[in-house]
C-alpha cells in the first residue's frame, strides 16, 4: 500500500517527494493537467519550483495522476480505498490533503473594469514581461504608456465580511513586488495602501528598506474604490496627519488579493469526511496543526488556512511524516543501488543527447540542424536529438551508452538544476562513471535569450565547447559510507519533543538533549494557550510520550559538544550532570527555542510594581486581576525580534482581561496589529468586547510619567492620556543563548541570532527546515519565534526531512572535491586559510624526488596539504593555490581551458 | 489639548449599541473605507464618519452629539455596503442622531441642523394621514426651521415658488395635491407612533 | 410571483411629483399582461425620514400584511419604498419575537413572512425576463442613455438585487430596446442628494450637479432612472439647480418604466412623458 496525496501544488509536491524519497509509494492526484498549482503561476517562483516538478514526474515511487479528481474515499486509517475520476482505484494507508487556495472576486469599484487595475498574481506576469521586453520599461496594459506611479492596495478580499480572516501572505508579497518595481524601474513612484503591516523577520527589514531607502510610500487607508478617469486611475486616501482626504492619480493599480479555501475543498471535505472550520478551511487545532478530524487523513498548506509558501512547505513535510507513520515502506530508495562502472580509456567516444524540453528548446531553434553540425565533430560518435521529455531522454541515454559503447557524454536540455541527479543516475545504471558527463543548458542560456536563428548557431557553439571539455573528463571514484540511523535533537521544548517523537515513531533512535533540568522549554512559562487549552496539559502529554518512548534517550541538564562529521554520519559528545558520552548519529535537529527580553528600566519595569510583561500578565490572569484601567503597550523596544506570537499574545491578553472584568477599561497601544490568519477574529472579538486600540508611531512611543500614560494616536491625530492601574509591556524575543555556539560549530549562519537566513539560502522558501549543513535541520522558535502550531508543523517537517536521510542505508561521499598534487605542493598553507569549512590541514610528508619520471623517496620531510572528509568542493583552495598543486575534481584546469580555448 | 480618557464616557459606546441599528459599532477597525467612499465627504471635507465612530468608541459623548456633521449623512448606504466589518455605518449614525434628539428633548443639547425638525414634520404627516402630505409637511417644517410662521412662509416661497409653478404646469401638483390623501384606517398607523414614537 | 398578478405599492410621490412614474408603471404592466392590484389602504413606508428601524418595520408590517392576505408579492417603482418594504420583510420573516412585537402594537401588523417585495426593475429583468420582453417589443428607441441607479438597488447588501458598484440590469433593458449606454460606470450609484434637499439644499444641489454633468460629459441624450426621489432631484429640480449654481444643463430625465413603455409601443402621453420638467420631446422623437 502507500499514501495518497491530493493536490499537486507546492505543498502536495513537497509531501509527495518527502514520502517517495523515504521509500513510500505515493499516489499523487492533481486536478489540473500540470503540476505546480498557484505557485507555478508566479513568474519568480516558477523556476524555483520546476526542479521539484521534474523530480516528481520522474520519481519511480510516485504514481502521478494528472487531470484527476478524488471521487470517493472509503475505509479507515491504515486501509483507505480511493476512487479517482479517471476510474482508477488505489488502496492506501493514509492520505495527505493539499488542495491549495483560490482568490476571491473583486468588487467592481476597483477600477470598473479598467485593464490597468490588476491582481497581484497577474502583476507577476506583467513584471516578468516588462523586464524581458525590448524597452525594459514597465508599461500599463491599456495604452502602453510608461507607468510613472503605481499603487498597491492591500487586503482586497480579506479582513472583510466575505472573508473575515487575514490572508497572511499579502503584506509580504506586496512588499516583494514593490521592491522588484523599485529595483528594475527605479523612476516609478510606488504607493502602498495598507491597514496593518503584518510582516516578520526578513520581510520586516524589507518593508523598512522600502520606506527608508527606496522612498516607497506606505499609506494607512483601506482604499475602497479606484476611479478610471481621463487616462488616470484616481484613488482617495486619508491623510491622517493633516486630517484631510487626498486624491492621487496613478497609472496602474495592483490589488493584493486575499486567499480563500480552494473551490474544490468543500467537495473534498464531503468526500473524505474531514471537518471544515467556519471559514471553509480544513479544521485543525493549534496543538495538532496537521491532523484532520478523520484519523489517517492529514492536511497541509493553504487547505488549513492562509499562509505563505514557506509555512505551506513546512506543513507539507510535517504532514508527510504523520502520513508515513501509518504506512509501510515498500519501495526502494532512489540512489541506493551500487553500480559497477566500465573502465574507460583516454580515447574519447562522445555521445551527444539533445532533449527538446517539452518544446521549450525545440521550438526556439532548429534542433535537427544543430544535431547535423555537431555530428561532424571528430570525437563525437553518436548524436540523439529525438527526445522531448526527461523520461525519453534518460532512456535514450541509457541505451545509447550500452549500445554505442560511449565513454563521454554531453547532455543538452533545460537547466541541469532540474535533472542533474537523474541523468547521472542513468549513466551509472548504464555502467558509466557519472562524472564523465557534461551538461549544456539550452533553455535558460540559449532558447530564452536568443532569436531562433541566433539560437541555432549559439546552440552549436555551446555544444562544441562542451565537447571540448568532455574530451578531458576523468572518472571520479564514487565512495559510499553507511548512514547511522539515529538522530540528535537539540532542545527539549515542544518543538524538540515533537521532532524527537516524529523520528522515534518512524523507527529510529533519538538523543534528546535539554540544557535545563526539565523538558518543556518556553511553553512552561505560559499558563493557557489561545485556544483555551492548559499549556501544562499539552506539555505533560508531550513529556509523558517522550519519556516513555524507548527509542528516545533524554539528557537533561546537558549539552552537546564537538559535533563533527557529515550528513548520515555525525559524532558528538554529550556532557552534563553525570554524563560524558560520545554519540553517533545520522541527522541533527536544532530546536533551541527563544526567550523573552526582560524590559528592565522600560516604563519603570523592575521598579514600579504595576508594570509587568505580557507573560507575567498572562499568569496574573489565571487569578484575580485588581485593576480597572489596563494599558498594554506593544512593541516596547529592547533586544531581539518581533515574535510572530507577540501581537496575538497582546490582543489575547486584552481580550481575557475584558472577559474577566467587562467594566475594566482596557487599552492596547500598538504600531501594527499583527493578528495574522485566523487570529484576526481575536482582534475583532477584542474590539467588540470593548478593548480600545490606539495606534502610535515608532518615532513617538508612548510615555508613562506621574501615573499617566500619554500616547500620540496617529489615527486620532491627537495625544490621548490614560491613568492606568496596570501597565503591560510586550517586548521583543531573544534567541537562545546556545545559538551562537551551535552556529559556529555547525557553520550555519544566524540572522539576529536566529537560524533564519534567507540571503545565504535563496531556496529556503522551498526547504524551510534544511540548512547549508546537510543533515542538520532547524525548527521552531530557533528559526524565528513562532506560534505553537507553526512550531509543531515545523518540527514535524524537520523530523520528516531527517527521516528521508535516515531511511537511506548509504550515502555517497562528495565526488567533486579538491585533490592535491603532493609533488608540487610547497606546503605554504594558503589553502588552509582559505578553506571555509576547515577541511584542509598541513601534514609532514617524506620529500619525494623525481628521477626520469619516477618518484623515489630520499629522506627528509616537507609540509604538504591534505584534504579531509569535510571538503565541500567549493574550489577556494584551487583558485588561491600559488603553485597550482591544488585542483578541483571535475573542474581541472585542462578541462576548463579546453572549453575556454574553443570559446575564444 | 490632550484627550484625558478618565474624563470621557466609556459607556457611550454601549448607549449607541443599545439603539436599534447601532449594534455593530464596536466592530470598527478604523480602516477609512466609509469616509473614502462617502459622497458627502467629497463636498464637505470635514465630514468623516470614521472619526465619528472613533470618537464614539473612545467615549467622547459630548463632542460626538454636538457635531453638526452628524446631520448631513444621506443614508445612501455606500459605507454600509462596503464596510469590511459590517458596522452598518448608516444605521450607527442614525442611532447616534436619535440619541442626540433625545438629549435635545431633555434640554441638554441644542441641535443646529433643521434635519430633526424636518424628519419630525414628515413623520407627523404619516401619523395624521398615513401618507405623506407635502403641503402639510412644508407648513409644519418651515415655520419651525425659521423660528416664526411668517419667516417660514417667506422661506418656503423662496424655495418653492418656481418649483411649485413648474410642477403645477406639468400637472404634478394639481388640486388633488392641495389636500392630504388620507388612508382609511389611520388609527392603525397612529398606534404605531404611539407605541414606538418617532 | 403568483401567476400574472402582483400587489402594487405606488408610494407617496405617485400622487404628485412622480405621477408620471406611476402612470408609466401601470401602463407597462397592463401591456405586459400582468395585473397590478393596488395594496388596499397602503401607508407610507417611512421613506428616509423614519430613522428608527423599529418604526420602519412596523409601518411596513402593515403594508406587507395587507398584501399577504391577498397572497401577492408587492411590486413598487420607488427605490426607497422597495428598500423599506423588503428590509422589513427580511427582518420579520425569520424573527418570531420581532413579529410578536409587531402584533403587540396592533393586530393590523400581523405579518407572517409569506411574501416578498420587489422593485419593478427586478421584476422586469429577473421575473418576466429578457426573452419575454424582447418578444413584446414593438419599437426601437435609439437613444444614448446614462443609466442611473441611485442608492437602493445595489445596496445595502441585505436588499440589493444588482451589483453595488457597477449595476447592469437597467443597462440590459436599455440595450434590449435598441438604446446605447454611455460610459457612466462609477456615477451609476452615486447618490443624487435627494435626502438633503430640504435641510441642506446646497449639498443636495452639488451632488445632483455631479450626476447631471457627468451624464452630459459622457454624451448622453438622457438619464434613465428608477426612483421618484432621484427623478424629483434630477428632473423637477434641474432648473432650480441651474439657477442656483449658475450653470446650464438641459439634461432630459426619464423613468425606466417610461422608456420600456415607449418600446412596447405605448403612447408617450399615457406614459406621462409630457410631465417632465426638462423637455423629453427629443427622446420621444427617437422612437422608431
Amino acid at each position: 500500500m502507500g499514501i495518497a496525496v491530493v493536490g499537486g501544488g507546492v505543498a502536495g509536491i513537497t509531501a509527495a517527494l518527502d514520502l517517495a524519497d523515504a521509500g513510500y509509494k505515493v499516489h499523487l492526484i492533481e486536478k489540473n493537467a500540470e503540476l505546480g498549482g498557484k505557485m507555478a503561476e508566479l513568474a519568480e517562483c516558477r523556476t524555483g519550483l520546476s526542479p521539484y516538478v521534474v523530480k516528481v514526474k520522474n520519481h519511480p515511487n510516485i504514481e502521478l495522476m494528472l487531470s484527476s479528481e478524488l471521487e470517493s474515499l472509503s475505509g479507515s486509517a491504515g486501509n483507505f480505498k480511493l476512487k479517482v475520476s479517471s476510474g482508477k482505484e488505489v488502496e492506501v494507508e493514509s492520505v495527505v490533503l493539499a488542495p491549495g487556495y483560490d482568490i476571491p472576486e473583486v468588487a467592481k469599484s476597483y477600477g470598473f473594469g479598467s485593464p490597468d487595475v490588476v491582481s497581484s498574481l497577474d502583476f507577476e506576469g506583467i513584471l516578468r514581461a516588462a523586464t524581458a521586453s525590448e524597452t525594459g520599461e514597465l508599461l500599463r496594459p491599456s495604452d502602453g504608456k510608461r507607468v510613472k506611479r503605481i499603487g498597491f492596495i492591500q487586503c482586497v478580499g480579506s479582513r472583510c465580511q466575505e472573508n473575515e480572516i487575514c490572508s497572511t501572505a499579502c503584506c509580504a508579497y506586496t512588499a516583494k513586488e514593490a521592491w522588484v518595481v523599485k529595483e528594475r524601474f527605479p523612476d516609478t513612484e510606488v504607493y502602498i495602501f495598507y491597514m496593518d503591516i503584518r510582516v516578520f523577520g526578513k520581510d520586516e527589514e524589507l518593508v523598512a528598506e522600502l520606506k527608508d531607502k527606496y522612498g516607497v510610500k506606505y499609506i494607512r487607508s483601506r482604499v475602497p474604490e479606484v476611479i478610471p478617469e481621463e487616462g488616470a486611475l484616481t484613488v482617495k486616501y486619508e491623510n491622517l496627519e493633516k486630517g484631510t482626504i487626498e486624491q492621487l492619480d496613478l497609472d496602474m493599480v495592483v490589488l493584493a488579493m486575499g486567499l480563500l479555501p480552494s473551490k474544490t475543498l468543500s467537495k473534498l471535505a464531503e468526500i473524505t469526511g474531514v471537518k471544515t472550520d467556519k471559514y471553509g478551511y480544513i479544521e485543525t487545532s493549534i496543538t495538532n496543526p496537521l491532523e484532520t478530524s478523520v484519523p489517517g487523513i492529514f492536511a497541509s498548506g493553504t487547505a488549513t488556512g492562509p499562509m505563505k509558501v514557506r509555512e505551506s512547505v513546512a506543513q507539507a513535510s510535517g504532514a508527510a511524516l504523520k502520513a508515513a507513520g501509518l504506512s509501510q515502506r515498500t519501495e526502494p530508495i532512489p540512489g541506493q543501488a551500487e553500480y559497477k562502472f566500465i573502465e574507460v580509456g583516454e580515447e574519447p567516444k562522445i555521445g551527444i543527447f539533445i532533449c527538446g524540453c517539452d518544446g521549450e528548446v525545440s521550438k526556439a531553434m532548429d534542433i535537427p540542424a544543430v544535431a547535423e553540425q555537431v555530428k561532424e565533430l571528430k570525437e563525437v560518435v553518436f548524436v540523439n536529438s529525438e527526445t522531448n521529455t526527461m523520461k525519453e531522454a534518460v532512456e535514450a541515454l541509457e541505451s545509447g551508452i550500452v549500445d554505442q559503447g560511449l565513454n563521454r557524454i554531453v547532455f543538452a536540455g533545460c537547466s541541469p538544476r532540474e535533472y542533474e541527479d537523474m541523468v547521472r543516475d542513468a549513466c551509472a545504471r548504464a555502467g558509466l562513471n557519472p562524472y564523465l558527463l557534461e551538461f549544456v543548458n539550452l533553455r535558460e542560456q540559449c532558447a530564452w535569450v536568443n532569436e531562433p536563428k541566433e539560437a541555432t548557431e549559439a546552440a552549436v557553439d555551446m555544444l562544441r565547447m562542451a565537447v571540448e571539455r568532455a574530451k578531458y573528463l576523468e572518472e571520479i571514484p564514487v565512495e559510499r559510507y553507511p548512514v547511522i540511523p539515529k538522530a540528535l535533537v537539540i532542545g527539549g521544548g515542544v518543538s524538540g519533543m515533537n521532532a524527537a517523537l516524529g523520528i522515534a515513531d518512524a523507527g529510529y533512535e533519538v538523543y534528546l538533549v535539554e540544557k535545563e533540568p526539565e523538558l518543556g522549554g518556553g511553553l512552561r512559562a505560559i499558563p493557557e494557550l489561545q485556544s483555551g487549552e492548559q499549556a501544562a496539559d499539552v506539555l505533560n502529554e508531550f513529556v509523558e510520550k517522550v519519556t516513555s518512548n524507548e527509542r528516545i534517550k533524554v539528557y537533561t541538564n546537558a549539552k552537546e559538544e564537538d559535533i563533527r562529521g557529515r550528513a548520515g554520519s555525525f559524532k558528538a559528545r554529550i556532557t552534563g550532570e553525570g554524563v560524558d558520552e560520545e554519540i553517533e548519529f545520522g541527522a541533527c535537529i536544532i530546536a533551541t527555542g527563544a526567550r523573552e527580553f526582560v524590559p528592565e528600566g522600560y516604563y519603570g519595569y523592575g521598579k514600579e510594581k504595576n508594570v509587568v510583561t505580557v507573560s507575567e500578565f498572562g499568569r496574573m490572569l489565571t487569578g484575580k486581576v485588581d485593576a480597572n484601567t489596563i494599558v498594554l503597550i506593544q512593541d516596547v523596544p529592547g533586544e531581539g525580534v518581533d515574535a510572530k506570537y507577540s501581537g496575538i499574545e497582546v490582543v489575547d491578553g486584552a481580550l481575557r482581561a475584558k472577559e474577566k472584568n467587562p467594566d475594566a477599561n482596557v487599552f492596547v497601544l500598538y504600531q501594527d496589529i499583527k493578528t495574522y490568519g485566523k487570529w484576526e477574529v481575536l482582534y475583532k472579538e477584542a474590539r467588540e468586547k470593548g478593548v480600545i486600540f490606539l495606534r502610535y508611531d515608532k518615532d513617538k512611543p508612548p510615555k508613562y510619567e506621574a501615573g499617566i500614560v500619554s500616547v500620540y494616536d496617529v489615527i486620532f491625530n491627537d495625544e490621548i492620556q490614560i491613568k492606568p492601574d496596570l501597565v503591560v509591556l510586550s517586548t521583543p524575543t531573544m534567541p537562545a543563548e546556545e545559538n551562537e555556539r551551535l552556529s559556529r560549530m555547525l557553520m550555519i549562519p544566524l540572522k539576529n541570532g536566529f537560524f533564519m537566513e534567507e540571503q545565504e539560502r535563496p531556496k529556503m522558501v522551498l526547504t524551510p527546515v534544511d540548512t547549508v549543513n546537510e543533515g542538520v535541520f532547524i525548527c521552531g522558535s530557533a528559526v524565528y519565534p513562532a506560534m505553537i502550531d507553526e512550531c509543531l508543523a515545523m518540527s514535524s517537517a524537520a523530523a520528516s526531512r531527517a527521516c528521508v536521510l535516515l531511511a537511506k542505508d548509504f550515502l555517497e561521499t562528495p565526488a567533486v572535491t579538491s585533490v592535491v598534487d603532493e609533488l608540487i605542493c610547497s606546503g605554504c598553507g594558503v589553502c588552509v586559510d582559505m578553506c571555509p569549512v576547515e577541511a584542509i590541514e598541513l601534514t609532514e610528508e617524506p620529500v619525494p624526488v623525481v628521477t626520469f619520471g619516477v618518484a623515489t623517496v630520499v629522506g627528509g620531510t616537507k609540509k604538504v596539504a591534505k584534504v579531509g572528509d569535510g571538503c565541500i568542493g567549493c574550489g577556494s583552495c584551487a583558485s588561491y593555490c600559488p603553485s597550482g598543486a591544488m585542483s578541483l575534481r571535475y573542474f581541472k584546469d585542462r578541462q576548463v581551458y579546453a572549453q575556454l580555448d574553443f570559446a575564444v | 489639548m490632550p484627550i484625558k480618557t478618565w474624563e470621557l464616557d466609556p459607556n457611550f459606546r454601549n448607549e449607541i449599541m443599545n439603539e436599534p441599528g447601532g449594534e455593530h459599532l464596536a466592530a470598527c477597525f478604523q480602516c477609512s473605507t466609509c469616509t473614502l467612499g462617502c459622497p458627502i465627504t467629497e463636498i464637505v471635507p470635514s465630514y468623516n464618519p470614521r472619526k465619528i465612530i472613533q470618537m464614539s468608541l473612545l467615549g467622547m459623548r459630548e463632542e460626538v452629539l454636538s457635531n453638526p456633521d452628524l446631520w448631513i449623512c444621506l443614508i445612501c448606504q455606500t459605507c454600509t455596503a462596503r464596510c469590511p466589518q459590517d458596522v452598518v455605518v448608516s444605521d450607527v449614525l442614525s442611532a447616534i442622531r436619535r440619541i442626540a434628539e433625545k438629549e435635545e428633548e431633555a434640554g441638554k443639547l441644542k441641535i443646529e441642523s433643521p434635519r430633526p425638525l424636518f424628519d419630525k414634520a414628515f413623520l407627523h404627516q404619516l401619523e395624521k394621514y398615513g401618507r405623506l402630505y407635502d403641503i402639510g409637511l412644508a407648513k409644519e417644517y418651515y415655520p419651525k426651521k425659521e423660528g416664526s410662521f411668517i419667516k417660514g412662509m417667506r422661506a418656503m416661497m423662496k424655495d418653492y415658488k418656481d418649483f411649485g409653478m413648474r410642477m403645477f404646469k406639468k400637472g404634478k401638483m394639481g388640486p388633488k395635491a392641495m389636500f392630504p390623501e388620507k388612508i382609511k384606517r389611520t388609527g392603525e398607523v397612529k398606534k404605531i407612533f404611539e407605541k414606538i414614537g418617532d | 410571483m403568483n401567476g400574472k398578478k402582483l400587489a402594487y405599492y405606488p408610494g407617496c410621490p405617485s400622487a404628485g411629483t412622480a405621477v408620471d412614474q406611476d402612470m408609466s408603471t401601470k401602463a407597462v404592466f397592463e401591456k405586459l399582461g400582468i395585473e397590478l392590484a393596488e395594496v388596499e389602504d397602503w401607508n407610507c413606508c417611512g421613506a428616509a425620514e423614519a430613522e428608527n428601524p423599529m418604526l420602519v418595520y412596523a409601518l411596513n408590517a402593515r403594508n406587507l400584511a395587507i398584501a399577504e392576505k391577498e397572497g401577492l408579492d408587492i411590486v413598487t417603482p420607488c427605490s426607497i419604498c422597495y428598500y423599506n418594504l423588503e428590509r422589513s420583510n427580511i427582518a420579520l420573516k425569520d424573527d418570531e419575537s420581532l413579529r410578536a412585537k409587531m402584533r403587540d402594537i396592533d393586530g393590523s401588523l400581523d405579518y407572517k413572512g409569506g411574501i416578498k417585495a420587489r422593485h419593478v426593475l427586478d421584476v422586469f429583468v429577473n421575473e418576466i425576463g429578457m426573452e419575454e420582453l424582447k418578444s413584446k417589443i414593438e419599437k426601437k428607441v435609439s437613444i444614448k442613455a446614462a443609466p442611473y441607479y441611485g442608492c437602493y438597488l445595489g445596496r445595502p447588501p441585505v436588499t440589493a438585487f444588482d451589483d453595488p458598484d457597477d449595476p447592469i440590469l437597467m443597462d440590459q433593458l436599455i440595450e434590449l430596446i435598441g438604446g446605447e449606454c454611455v460610459d457612466f460606470s462609477y456615477m451609476k450609484t452615486k447618490c443624487c442628494g435627494g435626502p438633503l434637499m430640504m435641510t441642506r439644499a446646497d449639498i443636495a444641489f452639488e451632488m445632483a450637479r455631479k450626476v447631471l454633468e457627468a451624464a452630459k460629459r459622457a454624451g448622453a441624450d438622457c438619464i434613465v432612472l428608477a426612483c421618484p426621489l432621484c427623478g424629483m432631484m434630477l428632473d423637477a429640480k434641474q432648473p432650480d439647480i441651474e439657477k442656483a449654481l449658475n450653470i446650464e444643463i438641459g439634461m432630459p430625465v426619464i423613468y425606466i418604466t417610461q422608456l420600456l413603455g415607449l418600446a412596447l409601443g405605448i403612447d408617450s402621453k399615457k406614459l406621462g412623458l409630457d410631465k417632465a420638467a426638462v423637455d423629453t420631446k427629443e427622446i420621444v422623437g427617437k422612437v422608431v
